[in-house]
């Protein structure tokens, strides 16, 4: 009895080792003194000053993290348009139809779509820079946003709009005051997919950068090209750092807005029963 | 008689599929008294109450509130509210949301809003549920915060679709007094749908009982139960012995070979009808002695009664209550009074019906 529970924490430690063991490897290395990743010489901070002295390497992260919150905040509210719309279609062959054709989007690869895009910008005569791979991050996230947001809208009773109506609720009031309330939790899932979609793209991004404009997932692989350079560790360890911050933060965040709830309306009760 | 506040005139709903959910429904509701809408389901009781809320459109016939058109008056605009059947309580809003939402939308002042909240949870004997979670309510307190957001707007007309059925026996009975209770300190007009006759012949003043999209017979719970139009009515609400019998003349009646003397007239000579003994009407007395002779078959236990079997010389089955048990294979005589006797027409039109039940009931 007691030793299944043994073997599965096993095998689960085993999986988050194989995991993790190569991020640490990077952060580790990145203080490295010697300036390679075969053997440790010393302790240094120097990769770390090289990185936030690099006025490049800084500009391109602002960039790649403009991008990454400018799509995904278009690309939710597309997408979650999408889901309503899809849904709210009557005969089920017109929906399933429209998911399949978001899904193609989702399932075919990224070359491919980069290449497709790279050969609408130059045909239609579009410069490639910003622009253009804000639309493509924002094409590409669409899907996704659809795919995340869909299983809420599914989920909503339609008893729950004859509620709202009955109670005297227009339609954009129905909308806005039960719709949305119900279906945040898959807009939000859906805006931190497509953000983190954003943010690693390589493949499509590499496509329509063009010259002058890049994103970091295209600089480091420009420069691990060039051979390894230690100040891309420190980078990859302060973007890890980054992300585990926002993942901690956006749990607290979750809890703190749930117990502020809780005690704003005790607060709310205690001042009525004192009247 | 007061102004209804609510007609419905020739409604008929077809659905796009070709089904006919109801046909030709008329019905007059008025100001104050609680209506049961009774029948199977799939008998369109829930759609003529989604076309009173305005969450769908009758393909032909008239809606009328105050005596006022209002077959495309949308939803929101019509002065009733609804309890519905899951409830359909807001997730993301508390206890307190849920039943200001109305009240927020008309912009009503905070602390008004607050005080008539607080009221209805009073009301539904939910005082201090006010920071609850919807998901921390149990069934029946679901219901009532669902009730309490339906009637602290204030509605002209309240529609509950079958609030009760997801509940268990002892709360569904005890929340059909509260409901009686509620609607007659409010005042408001209460339409219930139910599939359960006890349901309806508990709390209502009328009942219509509806089938395949049709109101068969209305009136209140006594007439219908008592002097049910027809075979559907008769088994339907209650529990009842039905045979085929022959008019012989007004007030005598012919059934299992033998003629009773009962109370219904007006209809031909020998016309053929069916009859109608309620189980609790029947009562037992010794073999001799009584109008007809049964032969025990079964006897169950049902706590407040026995409910008895008994086997007739024809083969018939006759379903008795009674509060004392019999031995079963005992031959036993059943007697009744000739009121007791309710006798059905083939195909009488609810009109026709009651027009002859006036003439010839009233001595």
């Amino acid at each position: 009895m007691m030793k299944k529970p043994r073997i599965s924490s096993l095998y689960l430690i085993l999986v988050f080792i194989i995991l993790y063991t190569p991020i640490f490897y990077l952060i580790y290395y990145s203080f490295n003194a010697g300036g390679n990743m075969n053997n440790f010489t010393g302790f240094t901070w120097e990769h770390y000053r090289t990185l936030f002295s690099d006025q490049r390497i800084l500009v391109i992260v602002l960039d790649t993290l403009l991008i990454a919150l400018l799509s995904s905040l278009v690309a939710t509210i597309v997408g979650t348009f999408g889901a309503l719309g899809i849904s709210g279609h009557k005969k089920a062959a017109t929906r399933s139809t429209l998911l399949t054709l978001n899904n193609v989007l989702m399932v075919s690869p990224d070359v491919i779509i980069g290449a497709s895009f790279l050969i609408l910008f130059t045909s239609l005569g579009i410069g490639l820079g910003f622009g253009s791979v804000l639309v493509s991050h924002i094409a590409f996230s669409i899907p996704i946003v659809v795919l995340m947001v869909l299983p809420k809208v599914n989920e909503l009773d339609p008893a729950l709009l004859n509620a709202a109506q009955d109670l005297g609720a227009s339609k954009a009031q129905t909308f806005w005051r039960v719709i949305i309330p119900y279906i945040t939790p898959g807009i939000l899932s859906g805006f931190f997919m497509a953000f983190t979609y954003s943010l690693d793209d390589f493949a499509v991004t590499f496509f329509v950068t063009g010259n002058g404009f890049t994103t970091l997932s295209v600089e480091i692989y420009s420069r691990a090209r060039q051979g390894i350079s230690l100040e891309i560790n420190a980078l990859s360890a302060v973007m890890f750092i980054f992300a585990l911050l926002l993942v901690v933060g956006y749990y607290f965040v979750n809890q703190y807005s749930r117990s502020r709830r809780q005690r704003q309306k005790r607060h709310e009760q205690a001042e009525v029963t004192l009247r | 008689m007061a102004t209804p506040i609510i007609e419905l005139k020739g409604i008929t709903k077809q659905y796009d599929d070709g089904f006919v959910a109801l046909t030709n429904i008329n019905l007059t509701i008025e100001q104050g008294k609680f209506y049961s809408l009774l029948g199977p389901s799939g008998s369109g009781k829930t759609t003529i109450l989604r076309i009173i809320a305005g969450f769908t459109n009758a393909t032909q016939g008239q809606v009328l509130f105050n005596g006022k058109l209002i077959n495309e008056l949308p939803p929101n605009q019509r002065k009733v509210n609804t309890v519905f059947q899951n409830y359909a309580l807001f997730p993301h809003l508390d206890v307190f949301d849920n039943v200001a939402f109305g009240l927020t939308l008309q912009k009503r002042p905070k602390k008004e809003i607050k005080r008539r909240v607080l009221d209805a949870l009073k009301l539904v004997q939910l005082p201090g549920y006010a920071n609850r979670e919807i998901s921390e309510l149990s069934g029946g307190q679901q219901q009532r915060v669902a009730i309490a957001r339906a009637i602290v707007n204030e509605p002209a007309v309240l529609l509950l679709d079958e609030p009760l059925s997801a509940l268990d026996m002892k709360l569904r009975q005890d929340m059909q007094y509260e409901l009686r209770e509620l609607q007659q300190r409010l005042g408001i007009t209460f339409i219930f749908v139910t599939h359960d006759q006890e349901e309806a012949l508990a709390m209502s003043d009328e009942i219509f009982v509806m089938d395949n999209g049709k109101v068969l017979q209305s009136g209140t719970p006594v007439d219908i139960y008592d002097e049910p139009i027809n075979h559907f009515v008769a088994n339907f609400i209650g529990e009842s012995n039905i045979l085929p019998g022959k008019m012989l003349a007004d007030y005598q009646v012919e059934f299992v070979g033998k003629s009773f003397e009962c109370a219904d007239g007006g209809m031909r000579a020998n016309e053929a009808v069916e009859v109608v003994l309620r189980p609790e009407d029947l009562d037992i007395t010794t073999a001799d002695q009584g109008k007809l002779v049964v032969k025990v078959d079964t006897q169950l236990f049902r706590g407040d009664h026995f409910e008895i079997i008994g086997i007739d010389a024809d083969g018939n089955e006759w379903l008795i209550h009674s509060t004392n048990p019999v031995r079963d294979g005992k031959e036993i005589g059943l007697t009744f009074e000739p009121e007791d006797i309710h006798v059905m027409r083939f195909g009488e039109k609810e009109a026709d019906f009651d027009a002859r039940l006036e003439q010839y009931e009233e001595d």
